[in-house]
């Protein structure tokens, strides 16, 4: 089976398209974060939540009156999975669970209610959690440039960690958006957080992918300009490309669908991770090699670009 | 075929270890069933007698293969089996409001400890120095020093700085001491496989598996422990008790009221010849030991003349209660301790030892707690077990033997006299000791005590398990006391743990606590693994679709790899949590990617004319590079991961890791040697999923 026979797709083309509405969405979407405020889960805000199971059903407004009258301050209700479970948290006490427990088998004597889960996070533990996750995205991208670095031109490492900056950014606010819109059910948490790192490392593996596809051109098309150079690596690469991701993207679909509400939170930034970051590998990190090649360097890529890939499209 | 025996081993042997080394986590859940089987029965026995025979049967039965398979086996996360997972910190505002003199503490003072629990909460900043920050703003102005409140010992060089570096080294030491009260306390409340570790210099992370009752541990987990010294009191007295219950018990088995048919225990498993013959030097360095045979001797043998096996079969049935353990007679300082058997209910006036093997402690306990039994032991006495087995026992033959003792009920002393204690060396002998000493109260009562109790052993107890039972040597005024005969360093700092523990509370709090029900653990698990299954099935599909036979072969590599992750997870002890389940995910992705990174370069170069031969070589010469950079900036990723997160991050890091090695592994190495194999047949092609081309040879 193929997809493409030998492919030329000129995907640079559009290249300052793209760049440009990178770049609208990015401060769009950093704005918006900016304005509702970005969503912790349990986990980096502290606190206490617990996650029931009712026998049958209930609405969350019943649920939610009969939690306050218990007394808890600052008692937050969200549906947890299934229309039966539900997530309840407050702000640090000792005995949320018992309180919770007593107040929902008082208001729904006919109810069969069980604790699924209790976390209690100290908010030290919360704040020393976001440090920890700060400094291990910060850590990845820069040991990523030095790598990089090593094994290419500076540039083309710098190239990458633009895309991979760009992928990081763009993935978190887009989810932190959705969260706010209350399109998912995306709060920040440690599962967020190991999504996060995992885009961390396609989108370098994707871009790295395609570099590597310019720097073996490099060396067999001595003299072709770069633009050229990068789109032909780009359509060398499209098949296995596409199959990656279509395998990655399956298997991360599945786990979205089957995975329950563990998962599904992870696969759902992932899966926005790796469009992102197949997008960047091409429209970014490429894109920046050349932005540099051009308004810094001062090459002249452009010139000939048309009749060389003219020639080859024949 | 010789050729390519390297490549078939290449193949073969990682398959086979994948197979040894999951075996074992097969095995493990087919006992387990059969253990809950066997509980199930036991818990529909008619008495605690009964239902202790049954389950002694399994575990004769499957116990060690069961021991074995569980410690090889791939431990699942509290996230998928269902516990509590709990944090703690030192309470170091706790510890400085406890470690001041009570009688000196004023409202000023509890001023300042209010202010710094407050601001401690929040910030980030060492408590202690949050408290001398406040010390220095509410209590100087008042014209208070720290030296009004807290003791330095010796008045002439007593200074602030002195007590500031006497707290640090208390906060450094609490961690240790919470650590063993702990461990100790989970050990005894029977939580299986729990996992305690000391996370920094502050912290203590427990995993609990299988605990849903959050109220009762948290409890046990931040009492503060109670240290006491007690009279041992292992005379006639106590050996004579124990005879009595023999009696009554065997008479009651007899009458048909225990109904147990088999002994408790055979004999056999407590041969008191070989551990009296391999155990030269006790505890008490006075006491010698016989290693001659020691044969049943008592005057009136009631089993004379009988054969041996049959003699103890009878004798272990006679004595039900006494045949757990094994009784020594120490005739005087300096001679061989005696074998004792309860034949006859003459016991010779003196000091008694009584060991117990690990196994039959929970029996013994089971049986002591029976009210019939309880009556026939003196109202003034009770029995507690050495905290942990006798060291030289186990470091030489590896069998984990207790000793347990009879001790007054009511403690001489508590703790709280104990100002300092520090393991060291003795400088003649180069022996490990621990120096303990007392505050001025402490010492008045501890001079009364030893010169009372002078020759006579006084034990240390922490929570109601026996640490220590030194033999007080002399009469000690001063309040400084030397405590020798340890078996090694580990065990004199162990001593100096316990004993610091009563000297300071080592209060504990906990800071993150997460429960996951049994039920969520399940549902987690079935989902986890569904989706995960439904991964694979599509991932393989689709290779399969697009490559042909190759991508058959790379699914195969992917499967491997799997298997290897899984298998490397159960040999290092990793557990496997759902964020790791996560890192396997994103594995199978990293491998497929391999694979059509390799599969495309061939095809490219089918396409570009070259022959099947050299376009395999070709291909995976190419594609290396790109494999080899993608993989390894991820694993700096998983590395990352690793070291600074904790928990569930670091396994998602830990899975990631390995997946990466495997990847380089099957993806690169094992589906090349696949190839060649196939090619070695004499093959002229290989399905790449490539158009057919008719090749000319």
């Amino acid at each position: 089976m193929r997809f493409f026979k030998n492919p030329n797709i000129n995907f640079l083309k559009y290249r300052k398209l793209f760049v440009s509405l990178s770049i609208t969405l990015i401060i769009a979407c950093v704005i918006i974060t900016i304005i509702e405020g970005i969503e912790y889960g349990i986990d980096f805000a502290g606190g206490t939540e617990v996650a029931i199971s009712t026998s049958k059903p209930i609405p969350t407004d019943k649920i939610r009156s009969a939690v306050t009258k218990s007394g808890l301050t600052g008692v937050e209700i969200k549906s947890f999975g299934e229309e039966n479970q539900f997530l309840i948290r407050t702000v640090e006490s000792a005995n949320a669970p018992e309180l919770i427990s007593n107040a929902l088998t008082q208001a729904f004597p006919n109810e069969k209610i069980t604790i699924l889960k209790v976390d209690k996070i100290g908010p030290k533990i919360g704040s020393e959690l976001r440090a920890q996750a700060f400094w291990a995205v910060f850590l990845a991208v820069l040991v990523m440039l030095i790598y990089l670095a090593f094994r290419f031109e500076f540039i083309f490492g710098v190239g990458a960690i633009v895309a991979l900056v760009h992928d990081v950014i763009l993935t978190f606010t887009i989810a932190v958006t959705l969260n706010n819109l209350g399109i998912v059910n995306l709060e920040v948490n440690l599962s967020i957080l190991a999504a996060m790192l995992t885009v961390v490392g396609y989108s370098v593996n994707d871009t790295v992918i395609i570099f590597d596809r310019i720097r073996e051109n490099k060396e067999r098309h001595k003299g072709m300009n770069f633009i050229k150079l990068a789109n032909l690596s780009i359509n060398e690469t499209l098949s296995r490309t596409v199959n990656t991701v279509s395998t990655t993207l399956l298997a991360l679909l599945s786990l979205f669908i089957f995975g329950g509400p563990v998962l599904q939170g992870f696969a759902f930034i992932m899966i926005i991770g790796i469009i992102l970051g197949t997008y960047s590998s091409v429209y970014i990190a490429s894109a920046f090699v050349i932005w540099y090649m051009e308004k810094v360097k001062k090459i002249d890529l452009e010139s000939g670009f048309r009749e060389v890939i003219g020639a080859k499209a024949e | 075929m010789k050729k390519y025996f390297g490549k078939i081993l290449l193949v073969v042997v990682p398959v086979i270890a994948a197979i040894v080394l999951l075996y074992p986590t097969y095995q493990a859940s087919k006992l387990e069933e059969k253990e809950a089987q066997a509980i199930a029965k036991a818990k529909k026995a008619s008495n605690s007698t009964d239902s202790l025979a049954i389950i002694e049967v399994f575990q004769k039965q499957y116990g060690e293969a069961l021991k074995t398979a569980k410690a090889r086996r791939l431990k699942l996360g509290l996230d998928l089996r269902g516990g509590m997972y709990v944090t703690m910190e030192v309470d170091v505002v706790k510890l400085i409001e406890e470690t001041a003199q009570s009688e000196t503490i004023d409202e000023i003072f509890k001023d300042v400890i209010a202010k710094t629990r407050k601001e401690a909460v929040k910030s980030d900043e060492a408590a202690l120095n949050i408290f001398l920050r406040n010390f220095n703003n509410i209590a100087r102005p008042q014209g208070k020093s720290l030296l009004n409140y807290f003791d330095v010992g010796d008045l002439r060089d007593a200074s602030e700085e002195k007590i500031i570096a006497s707290l640090n080294e208390s906060i450094d030491k609490a961690i240790d001491q919470a650590q063993e009260v702990i461990r100790q306390r989970i050990d005894q409340y029977g939580v299986s496989e729990p996992n305690i570790q000391k996370q920094g210099s502050r912290r203590i992370m427990l995993e609990l598996p299988g605990v849903t009752n959050q109220d009762e541990m948290r409890s046990l987990l931040q009492t503060t422990a109670r240290l006491e010294f007690k009279l041992v009191r292992n005379y006639k007295e106590i050996v004579q008790a124990f005879y009595k219950i023999d009696k009554m018990l065997s008479n009651k088995i007899k009458a048909g009221k225990g109904l147990i048919e088999e002994p408790i225990v055979e004999l056999d498993t407590l041969t008191t010849d070989t551990l009296v013959a391999e155990q030269p030097k006790t505890k008490q360095d006075t006491t010698k030991t016989d290693t001659t045979k020691a044969k049943n001797d008592t005057a009136n043998n009631p089993y004379a003349g009988l054969p041996p096996e049959e003699a103890q079969r009878r004798y272990a049935l006679d004595h039900p209660f006494t045949t757990l353990f094994s009784t020594f007679f120490v005739p005087g300082q300096n001679q061989n301790i005696v074998p004792i058997y309860y034949t006859s209910d003459q016991f010779p006036d003196g000091e008694y030892i009584f060991r117990i093997p690990k196994d039959s402690i929970p029996k013994l306990q089971v049986l002591l707690s029976r009210p019939d039994v309880a009556a026939l032991i003196p109202a003034d006495l009770e029995i507690s077990v050495d905290a942990k087995p006798d060291t030289r026992l186990k470091q030489r033959q590896n069998i984990e033997i207790f000793d347990f003792y009879a001790l007054k009920k009511e403690p001489e002393l508590t703790g709280e006299v104990i100002s300092n204690a520090r393991a060291s060396f003795d400088p003649t002998t180069n022996q490990p000791v621990v120096l303990m000493s007392m505050n001025s109260d402490g010492a008045e009562s501890w001079a009364r005590i030893t010169g009372a109790n002078l020759k006579k052993r006084i034990a240390i107890v922490l929570d109601g398990r026996v640490y220590s039972a030194p033999t007080v040597q002399s009469k000690i005024t001063g309040g400084n006391s030397q405590i020798t005969g340890m078996a090694n360093t580990e065990e004199a700092h162990l001593l100096e743990i316990v004993l610091n523990a009563g000297a300071l509370k080592a209060p504990v709090q906990i800071i993150e606590e997460r429960v996951v029900g049994p039920s969520l653990g399940e549902d987690s698990i079935r989902s986890g693994l569904n989706a995960s299954l439904i991964a694979v099935i599509l991932v393989v599909l689709y290779m399969m679709m697009y490559y042909g036979l190759s991508g058959a072969l790379a699914d195969f590599a992917v499967i491997l790899n799997v298997s290897l992750i899984l298998s490397v997870l159960a040999a290092l002890g990793g557990t496997l949590t759902l964020p790791g389940i996560a890192g396997i995910i994103l594995t199978i992705g990293m491998a497929v990617d391999a694979n059509v990174l390799i599969f495309e370069r061939i095809r490219e170069e089918l396409n570009n004319g070259r022959s099947i031969r050299s376009a395999i070589d070709e291909g995976y010469r190419k594609a290396l590079s790109a494999i080899i950079d993608s993989n390894v900036t991820t694993f700096f990723t998983g590395a990352i991961l690793y070291f600074l997160g904790t928990g569930p991050i670091q396994g998602f890091a830990l899975t990631l890791m390995i997946g990466i090695l495997g990847t380089l592994f099957t993806g690169i190495i094992v589906t090349r040697a696949i190839i060649e194999i196939f090619m070695a047949k004499g093959a002229t092609s290989f399905d790449f999923g490539q158009p057919k081309i008719k090749q000319n040879n």
